[in-house]
């Protein structure tokens, strides 16, 4: 079978989960809902197949797992929404939309993704400026400064800059990656390259810092960070970087919490909760209580407590930030660990198409990007179950929040891309290898 | 760079196995730890999802109902609110308190003791309905209760001697348990504590209805009876100290019989002393002091009654000099009561001296109309001889007849009693006036307490036990 028609199969396998869901849904809370949803619910199968129908034209060789997968997350996580809130099921619909959009606009403008090593630079200071935009602009939601209000919208620029970040670093690491990699003097018996070089990541250390201080935010420093530890060492293959990388990291955090009140409190709340249970902790212990109800399979799709008798949801944020706590809820142990399987389904055919690429920006930039997407489902995942310290921080496709969706659905527009072009080069048709090289 | 990135793979899969992991332990090995913390209101919220039963009040009527709410039941209290101290609230938000949480498994219809049906229910996969919950509480006394309380300070109790069934409990300042998720924050810093169940849980200092056990201990071991001559010259002096009547009269030569009308205090100090420190607190654990009485409530509703210090109850064996056992004698010193223990006092003189276990609950109805509970009178306490029983008997009827508490005679109906006149230091009283009526066939035992008053509990109390009391005999069934 092509990878079109196995992309097709699967959406139809997504597509047939989906339905299972919305229909537990509907059937457990029909007297609240309106049958009008039906209607959004074909548009939402429309936007899958016109990305399909746009894969076969312009992508036809790439990865057939990637796109199945993000409708059946997408697909997830508006039943959720719409269960918990219908009214902003339709404004995640629209976002899914814009959304859509956005990953169409991606392919047709860049068409080939080796053009946006050119731009590197330029890319690299746009992610920065939208990371300064938001730390002098930004208004505070929930304690953490990540949001900015423009056009009546609150954008959350970090997960764009994310993109913009890991496109700059793929290109730059490939660039210096011998210099880096190569040690010119030792100190105490271990290697390490030119001072010069160790810059980068004093850089992204004061940035990571910056974020904390000023943003307020553990999750998206450490997201950052990680990233960038991450692909220094996929470039150089030295672990000198990580331990670097994170020592600095931990010494960030540590003073982060020692000055940022708002980082403090997540941090004594995930060490010990049931102090602040009536204060800092009710969110957490609400998430814990909520998550434990749902036992091995749930209640079913629309079924959990999940709501208070004045349509109050237990857990504040529990469409956004805590959209898993009520996966986990109503699906039980069995449908949380599949979520998360599939999660790692995603990440692992990103870093397969890491291997599989043929360049060393191709390789970084797949696998830079099915990092950010791995380390932020687990950062998130790992924060509202009490693994990590708590961090606001959204579930890639499935949380309440249009910057989210739309960065994320661009970032596998550029997965799909990469591994396009790589099966082309690796084994594609005359005819797919001369309009490849059109592109260029 | 393909093993780099094969690695970080790796690293992705532990951390996201780490969180399945955890998962694990949160949704499956811990779910019940988590499921029964206290913190956790989850259980509370979907109980709301099912149909309670009705607390019902002895004549059958209905004092808490439940009505269905977009999905969730919400109690109605459709005869206001009777007894919302000791019926408790029901809130998700605050958990619940009194007869709600106590017998929330039989109102949410999950008791094992409600059998077979519900478990055929659970195996339909229906929800539970709720079993009703007949309570002694008889409404219209409860109401008349509530009634002579409006606008004070204090608590009623009222009681069959016989079977220990409570026939009314009612305590002022009250609330509405409709609002208490509104008002919360008010009640619950409320100077006047209107959250307080103060009959079971209001520690007062009795005063002088005390002396109806000093009396008993007396008259049972034989140091005194109705007869014995006392002189008494205003002033009782003892250990460097002295003790003496209230408002400073002198009554002269006196018998028993007549120090117990009048409330004569350095006649009861006296006979503190002659009964000594031990025997004294012996004969107060008889009566049940320095121990929780067994009515069936949530811990922390009911407290023992008996000596206090700064850190709660005093040991029996507590020091005492016999200054501290003359003024414990007359119900002062570091005495404090509860309204529910001297309305077991009175019951005691009422019931020739034993006390019955007391209980508020009369049957569990289930939703399909089976009784699967029904209350069966025990005893508790044999108190003192039914002889000093009949004697306590009559001297109290004196008091009502003739003495301090003449303001709880009713027409018609002999009642026997006892006032109480604590002072405290603010220069205001604890006014008390406990009783039982008939006199020779008693059907009820009543308590009042007055905080905060200018003046004696013969003149504020005893008004109130006697109203109380009319109401009660007047209704066609008591428990």
């Amino acid at each position: 079978m092509s990878r079109r028609n196995l992309e097709l199969a699967f959406l139809v396998l997504a597509g047939a989960v989906s339905t299972m869901a919305y229909v537990s849904v509907y059937a457990g809370r029909f007297r609240e809902i309106n049958s009008v949803s039906i209607v959004y619910g074909l548009v939402f199968v429309g936007i899958f197949l016109l990305l399909h129908v746009l894969m076969r034209v312009l992508l036809p060789q790439a990865d057939p797992f990637l796109l199945p997968i993000t409708a059946l997350l997408a697909a997830i996580g508006l039943t959720e929404i719409f269960r918990i809130r219908p009214s902003l099921a339709l404004t995640q619909g629209q976002w899914l939309l814009v959304g859509a959009g956005l990953f169409i606009l991606t392919v047709l403008l860049v068409r080939d993704h080796m053009k946006l090593d050119r731009y590197r630079y330029l890319i690299g200071a746009v992610g920065l400026a939208l990371l300064v935009v938001t730390i002098v602009l930004g208004t505070t939601i929930n304690g953490a400064k990540l949001w900015i209000q423009a056009f009546g919208f609150s954008i959350q620029p970090s997960e764009f800059a994310k993109l913009a970040i890991v496109i700059f670093l793929a290109g730059y690491l490939d660039d210096k990656k011998v210099l880096l990699s190569v040690p010119t003097r030792h100190v105490l018996g271990v290697p390490l390259p030119a001072a010069k070089y160790f810059g980068p990541l004093l850089v992204m250390w004061i940035f990571s810092l910056a974020m904390l201080v000023f943003m307020k935010d553990f999750g998206m420093a450490l997201l950052f960070m990680s990233i960038f530890v991450a692909l220094m060492y996929m470039a150089t293959a030295r672990i000198v970087y990580v331990v670097a990388g994170f020592g600095l990291f931990a010494a960030a955090a540590a003073i982060a919490v020692a000055v940022v009140p708002h980082v403090q409190d997540r941090f004594s709340v995930w060490l010990d909760p049931w102090p602040y249970a009536a204060t800092t902790g009710y969110q957490l212990l609400q998430s814990l209580f909520t998550l434990a109800d749902g036992g091995i399979v749930g209640a079913g799709f629309g079924r959990g407590f999940l709501l208070y008798t004045n349509r109050q949801p237990v857990v504040p944020d529990l469409q956004t930030d805590f959209i898993f706590t009520a996966i986990a809820n109503e699906m039980g142990l069995i449908g949380a660990a599949g979520v998360i399987l599939v999660y790692l389904l995603f990440v692992w055919r990103g870093f397969r198409i890491a291997v599989y690429a043929p360049d060393g920006f191709s390789k970084l930039l797949a696998a830079g990007l099915a990092t950010a997407f791995a380390l932020q489902t687990f950062i998130i995942i790992g924060g509202v179950t009490r693994l990590i310290p708590l961090t606001g921080i959204t579930l890639p496709f499935v949380s309440y929040g249009g910057s989210s969706i739309t960065a994320n659905l661009m970032l596998v527009a550029l997965l799909l891309m990469v591994s396009n072009r790589s099966n082309i080069i690796r084994g594609g048709s005359d005819l797919e290898r001369r309009r490849l090289a059109e592109r260029g | 760079m393909n093993r780099a990135m094969t690695k970080v793979f790796i690293i992705a899969t532990v951390l996201f196995v780490a969180l399945i992991v955890n998962l694990t332990w949160i949704m499956v090995v811990r779910a019940q730890w988590f499921q029964e913390r206290p913190e956790n209101k989850r259980a509370i919220a979907k109980e709301m999802k099912i149909k309670r039963g009705d607390i019902l009040g002895f004549d059958g009527s209905v004092m808490a109902g439940s009505r269905r709410r977009s999905g969730y039941y919400h109690r109605t209290y459709p005869q206001g609110t009777l007894a919302p101290q000791l019926l408790g609230y029901d809130s998700v938000r605050y958990g619940r308190s009194g007869v709600e949480s106590e017998l929330n498994a039989d109102l949410t219809g999950q008791s094992t003791d409600l059998g077979v049906q519900s478990w055929v229910d659970r195996l339909l996969g229906r929800r539970p309905k709720g079993a009703d919950v007949k309570l002694t509480i008889v409404p219209a006394v409860q109401k008349a209760a509530q009634q002579a309380l409006q606008g004070q300070k204090g608590a009623i109790v009222a009681l069959d001697p016989t079977t220990g069934a409570l026939i009314a409990s009612a305590s002022a300042p009250s609330y509405d348990p409709a609002d208490v998720e509104d008002q919360w924050s008010r009640l619950s810093t409320d100077t006047g504590a209107p959250l307080l169940n103060r009959p079971t849980q209001g520690l007062y200092a009795p005063g002088s209805s005390f002396k109806v056990v000093t009396a008993a201990v007396g008259l049972g071991l034989g140091k005194v009876t109705p007869d014995t001559e006392f002189v008494d010259t205003g002033t009782y002096v003892v250990f460097g100290g002295k003790v003496t009547n209230y408002g400073g009269a002198v009554y002269g030569p006196n018998d028993f019989t007549t120090a117990l009308t009048y409330s004569i205090n350095t006649t009861f100090a006296k006979l503190g002393n002659q009964i000594g420190r031990k025997r004294l607190v012996a004969g107060m654990q008889e009566f049940g002091f320095y121990e929780t009485p067994p009515l069936p409530l949530p811990a922390g509703e009911v407290l023992p009654s008996g000596r206090y210090g700064k850190k709660g109850l005093l040991a029996p064996g507590a020091f005492m000099d016999p200054l501290d056992v003359a003024w414990a004698a007359v119900g002062q010193e570091r005495l404090l009561a509860t309204p529910l223990q001297m309305a077991l006092v009175a019951g005691s003189v009422a019931n020739g001296g034993r006390i019955m276990k007391p209980y508020y609950l009369e049957e569990i109805v289930t939703a399909t109309g089976g009784v699967v509970r029904r209350a069966k009178p025990e005893q508790w306490l044999v108190a003192m001889k039914p002889q000093t029983a009949s004697e306590l008997s009559i001297m109290m009827q004196r008091v009502v007849n003739a003495g301090t508490g003449t303001a709880a005679a009713l027409e018609g109906i002999q009642v026997a009693g006892k006032t109480g006149t604590a002072e405290k230091g603010d220069g205001s009283n604890l006014a008390w006036f406990i009783a039982f009526a008939p006199a020779d066939d008693p059907q009820i035992a009543v308590a009042v307490v007055i905080e905060d008053s200018q003046s004696t509990g013969g003149e504020v109390a005893a008004p109130l036990a006697a109203a109380v009391i009319k109401s009660a005999l007047a209704q066609p069934a008591l428990p």
